[in-house]
């Protein structure tokens, strides 16, 4: 099971099942497929550290997804 | 044509120019920054009668098209010693253009016992007005004064009793759609440049009476709302219509980037309580006069600005900025967002930077003065900016100077200008960036959180800083909101198609891009004319010698790398 909480947004947490490991843009792309999420840009957060779009994503693994947003 | 409205502040000469090219077309920060690198002598006293200071606003002012009013402020700033660009929201921008007006151009000074005066710019003329019933007062009360005398409707400049102080961590106030001079052009210290001129306010009334002469003006107006669209569908720019800049504290604690004591640590405890979430839910249940959906300047389809109520749903501060969140909040380790509102409002009422201030209370506490996490102390310190103190003046002069006075290292600056909003030892993108801009510690410029895969590393930081430094500075180069850049971050193309149908103008991405950099070139070679040199664009020595607890990250990046970073 993947856990991925999409901050400041409606979906909030999304658990997921994923047999095997893949790019978190993909999985991404799904949840936002069946969850109405609307990606934009955003900044991905596991284990305290950044990842990016084409990190991959195995199951146990827990996900922070911030909208990019910058300050003003 | 574009008129620049020229106001000796010595004798109280007026003069009307007009010009023509696209950097007056544009506006904004291309055309105040190539004004103050023309007119400016790069070595004179930012507080001497050879600056100047250059009110510009960009190229779709007073037009229908949403988030295109900010002012532009251009001058020799006395807090870095280079040049300076400050803007700001608001209607001054909006009633500029209804008069007519490009630039407006503060010049000269007259001697320093002078008398304060009031320039009142209307359909009629220029008048020089006593500006006596203004000095001394706080920027709430001036913003009463001036809508009582001057109307609610006119678009107010206004500076606070540490401007007349001339203290360097000085702003510029502007009035809102209600009146209140609110919106900030706060960063440089271009508030006591303004005092130093004797100006106590500038006034542009409300009978303007310009309208956009559109060239092909129903495109025009397509092309405006497809803008709107534009933004409201992009997922970022649609969020802050919700919370917010207050979005970045969850997101900065969540990359140890969240500036806490004094910049010594990237994560506070109790960050939720001070989370945009929390504000949310806090303006929400006042109610009264709270706002989570607030405009600064009219049209903006963003609205991401918000009205802070008290307990009693009375107005307490508008606005609350992720910024000021995290240098009166975090950098202080407080976790309560009335203390953190409370303080802006002094800050508001006294004219200065809340970043600044924000920054030299932290150094206060580090020296000692006070204990980080001490609500009622970090208001005192505030109170006493507002107060004009000794301390309060050591405080009101930017976190350089108040360090070098308490004893402190850890001094968090680039050119004496604050570091705004991120921890940098925990991002090295945006340590790039704030080496790198010629204003200072700049979080507005090149913006590189969102793309670095590892922010930990200054590998590739160069290339990726100088990316977003363009386009961070395409908003301000053509007087827009920098949120804009969201909805047009890979395709300039609906506002240059907006200045084609306004103008009749053909400038390509390209074109525009080209003006950017060389904004830029213009920037840094003033500031080395006035005499800022590699070893200036550094932080304090702490910051490379000392790791980030979270991170265990040291600054390393090298001026070579800085340099690189800065040239265009």
């Amino acid at each position: 099971m993947v856990t991925l909480t999409f901050k400041l947004t409606e979906v909030g947490r999304v658990n997921i099942n994923l047999p095997t490991p893949l790019p978190l843009s993909e999985v991404v792309e799904q949840i936002a497929a069946t969850s109405g999420y609307r990606p934009g840009g955003y900044i991905a957060v596991r284990g305290g550290r950044v990842i990016g779009a084409g990190t991959m994503i195995a199951d146990g693994d827990h996900i922070d997804i911030f909208p990019a947003l910058s300050g003003g | 044509m574009f008129a620049l409205l020229r106001i000796n502040a010595a004798s109280g000469v007026s003069t009307l120019e007009q010009h023509n090219g696209k950097e007056f077309l544009l506006g904004g920060r291309t055309l105040s920054s190539r004004l103050v690198s023309r007119e400016v002598a790069a070595d004179c006293d930012p507080l001497g009668r050879k600056n100047k200071l250059f009110f510009c606003t960009g190229a779709l002012a007073g037009t229908v098209t949403s988030s295109a009013n900010r002012l532009s402020i251009g001058g020799k700033s006395p807090l870095t010693g280079g040049i300076k660009e400050s803007n700001a929201g608001g209607i001054v921008g909006t009633r500029m253009a209804e008069q007519g007006l490009r630039c407006i151009a503060l010049e000269d000074a007259p001697a320093g016992d002078a008398p304060w005066r009031v320039v009142v710019i209307g359909k009629n003329g220029v008048t020089i007005e006593d500006g006596a019933f203004l000095v001394g007062k706080g920027v709430y009360e001036r913003s009463d004064l001036l809508s009582t005398r001057y109307g609610k409707g006119a678009g107010c400049v206004t500076i606070g009793p540490a401007a007349e102080k001339l203290l360097s961590a000085s702003g510029i106030a502007c009035s809102d759609p209600h009146g209140v001079c609110s919106r900030y052009a706060g960063r440089g210290g271009l508030g006591a440049v303004m005092a130093s001129k004797k100006v106590a306010a500038l006034v542009v009334l409300a009978d303007g009476p310009h309208k956009p002469q559109y060239v092909k003006e129903t495109e025009y107006r397509e092309e405006s709302r497809h803008v709107v669209k534009l933004l409201r569908e992009n997922p970022v720019s649609a969020l802050f219509t919700k919370y917010g800049t207050a979005a970045m504290v969850d997101i900065c604690q969540s990359l140890k980037v969240l500036p806490t004591q004094n910049f010594r640590h990237g994560v506070l405890d109790g960050a939720e309580k001070i989370n945009a979430q929390t504000m949310y839910d806090t303006i929400k249940a006042r109610g009264g006069e709270g706002r989570t959906q607030h405009a600064c300047m009219l049209p903006c389809a963003i609205q991401c600005s918000n009205v802070y109520p008290d307990a009693d749903g009375k107005l307490l501060c508008s606005p609350i900025e992720y910024e000021t969140m995290a240098l009166m909040g975090s950098n202080l380790c407080l976790t309560n967002l009335d203390t953190i509102a409370t303080m802006n409002r002094i800050a508001n009422d006294a004219g200065v930077d809340t970043l600044d201030c924000g920054a030299a209370i932290a150094v206060a506490m580090e020296a000692g003065l006070a204990a980080f996490g001490d609500d009622q102390a970090a208001i005192a310190l505030m109170r006493e900016i507002r107060d004009l103190t000794p301390l309060g003046r050591i405080l009101g002069s930017g976190c350089k100077l108040a360090a070098k006075v308490l004893g402190v290292r850890h001094a968090p600056h680039v050119l004496g200008q604050a570091i705004p909003a991120y921890e940098p030892r925990g991002t090295k993108g945006m340590a790039m960036t704030y080496l790198s801009s010629p204003m200072g510690a700049d979080h507005t410029f090149g913006f590189t959180l969102r793309d670095e895969s590892d922010p930990l590393t200054k590998e590739g930081k160069v290339g990726l800083s100088k990316k977003f430094q363009v386009i961070g500075s395409r908003m301000d180069a053509m007087g827009m909101c920098n949120f804009v850049r969201y909805a047009v971050r890979h395709d300039m193309g609906p506002l240059l198609n907006l200045i084609k149908s306004y103008y009749d103008v053909d400038i390509s991405p390209v074109e525009f891009d080209d003006f950017v950099k060389e904004t830029l070139r213009i920037e840094h070679q003033f500031n080395l004319d006035a005499g800022i040199t590699a070893k200036d664009y550094r932080f304090a020595e702490t910051f490379y010698d000392e790791a980030q607890p979270e991170t265990g990250e040291k600054m390393d990046i090298t001026d070579e790398e800085t340099a690189q970073a800065r040239a265009w």
